[in-house]
């Protein structure tokens, strides 16, 4: 059986038996939803590059502590976003004492890491405005609180249940959902301000 | 959260909202279905929910820069267990594993046919009878350095530093014998450690 046929949990008993090729193809496998999540929680692609690599090889170094009874993706998710929380945590006591605002990401910054929305229609004028939706959807997930944001990239984005993200999150079932409940709302009210905003001007 | 006990409709709770909204989710009970088809409020909630989770479902996956499973692999330090830690001891070293396994062979093999050979021997009479023999060994060759030496003609000069020479060579044979077999231990004992083998070191 090839490595890309074999589940998450095969792949992590092969790793306890020092198989680098299994290590390999579990980076690969969620190398895209782990960066994702973290990119919009740190909002720049270096920063979010560095932690994401972090996070996997704090994963595999301590691959002897893994409970195997969870499933590896939210441990994985439960490293990731414990380090990007950490992280956000030192860099909000640095940036309120510089700059007043924890979020502050320059134009550049911006730039360097627009995103775009998979558009299923090819018009030119459908990619356009599926760019401008994306950049919307980019900046109101910023502003949601760190707690709502990965609630709720979880729950819509990687599709987790309920319970999975309380683990990940370590939080009750019921703070998760009233964070992705809250985060619903707020994210409606953001995109909602933040095409008004873009109409004015 | 939604019930009303007044007008008693159950409006959907949200996870039958989720339901409705998300594909692949949970099927809905009947009476919920029916309501949802009936009440304006529940259809707009799940409305709305069903255009923000796809919204958010249509963000593009981010990707890390080309290379990076390269760059974690050279960090990552996968955890060994012992088996593969001595398995490959043993191929890095297999050479000095032989002959260390055929050492172990040969005396305890040795050691056996003699004790079965002389059963009136215990531990303590086989090693006062090591030392004494190779006491006895290590003093002829030291006399015969000696004798060798003194018999060249390199150093003929009296029979008192002849005398003198002969302890000086051997407290050298001694000091000698010493440190090569010093030596030797060192080099069997930092063969027996056992290295990780050729795993890239982890940085950090
Ligand atoms: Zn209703």
């Amino acid at each position: 059986m090839s490595y890309q046929e074999r589940s998450d949990q095969d792949l992590v008993r092969l790793c306890l038996r020092s198989d680098e090729r299994a290590a390999r193809e579990l980076v690969e496998r969620f190398q895209r939803p782990v960066f994702s999540l973290v990119y919009r929680m740190v909002r720049d692609r270096e920063l979010a590059e560095d932690l994401t690599q972090e996070v996997f090889v704090r994963t595999f170094n301590n691959l002897s502590r893994y409970d195997r009874s969870y499933k590896f993706s939210s441990w994985l998710f439960k490293i990731a976003y414990n380090l990007t929380v950490d992280h956000l945590r030192k860099k909000q006591v640095k940036t309120i004492s510089m700059h007043g605002s924890p979020d502050a990401v320059t134009p550049e910054r911006q730039e360097a890491t627009s995103l775009t929305l998979e558009s299923r229609e090819e018009s030119p004028a459908a990619l356009v405005e599926g760019r401008e939706l994306a950049g919307y959807l980019e900046d109101a997930i910023a502003e949601l609180r760190p707690e709502y944001r990965t609630a709720i990239l979880l729950r819509h984005v990687e599709g987790r249940a309920y319970e999975e993200i309380s683990d990940i999150m370590g939080v009750p079932l019921g703070t998760v959902k009233t964070y992705i409940f809250r985060a619903r709302r707020e994210l409606r009210d953001l995109l909602e301000d933040l095409r008004d905003e873009d109409d004015v001007t | 959260m939604n019930a009303n006990k007044h007008d008693k409709v159950r409006h959907l709770r949200p996870e039958e909202l989720e339901a409705l909204a998300m594909p692949g989710g949970r099927k809905l009970p009947a009476r919920s279905s029916a309501h949802a088809v009936e009440c304006a409020r529940c259809l707009k909630e799940a409305e709305e929910l069903r255009a923000l989770h796809s919204l958010l479902q249509a963000l593009a996956p981010l990707q890390p820069m080309v290379g990076f499973s390269d760059r974690v692999m050279r960090r990552v330090r996968l955890p060994v267990s012992w088996r593969v830690r001595v398995l490959e001891t043993i191929r890095a070293h297999w050479v000095s594993t032989t002959a260390a396994l055929a050492g172990v062979v040969a005396t305890v093999g040795v050691g056996f046919t003699f004790i079965a050979r002389y059963p009136e021997l215990t531990p303590m009479t086989v090693a006062a009878f090591i030392v004494e023999r190779s006491t006895a060994l290590l003093w002829g060759a030291v006399m015969d350095v000696g004798r060798l030496v003194y018999g060249t003609g390199i150093v003929q000069t009296a029979e008192g530093i002849a005398g003198q020479l002969t302890l000086l060579t051997a407290f050298v044979a001694v000091a000698t014998v010493t440190l090569v077999g010093m030596a030797s231990l060192r080099i069997m004992l930092s063969l027996m450690d056992l290295p990780t083998g050729s795993r890239p070191a982890s940085a950090g």
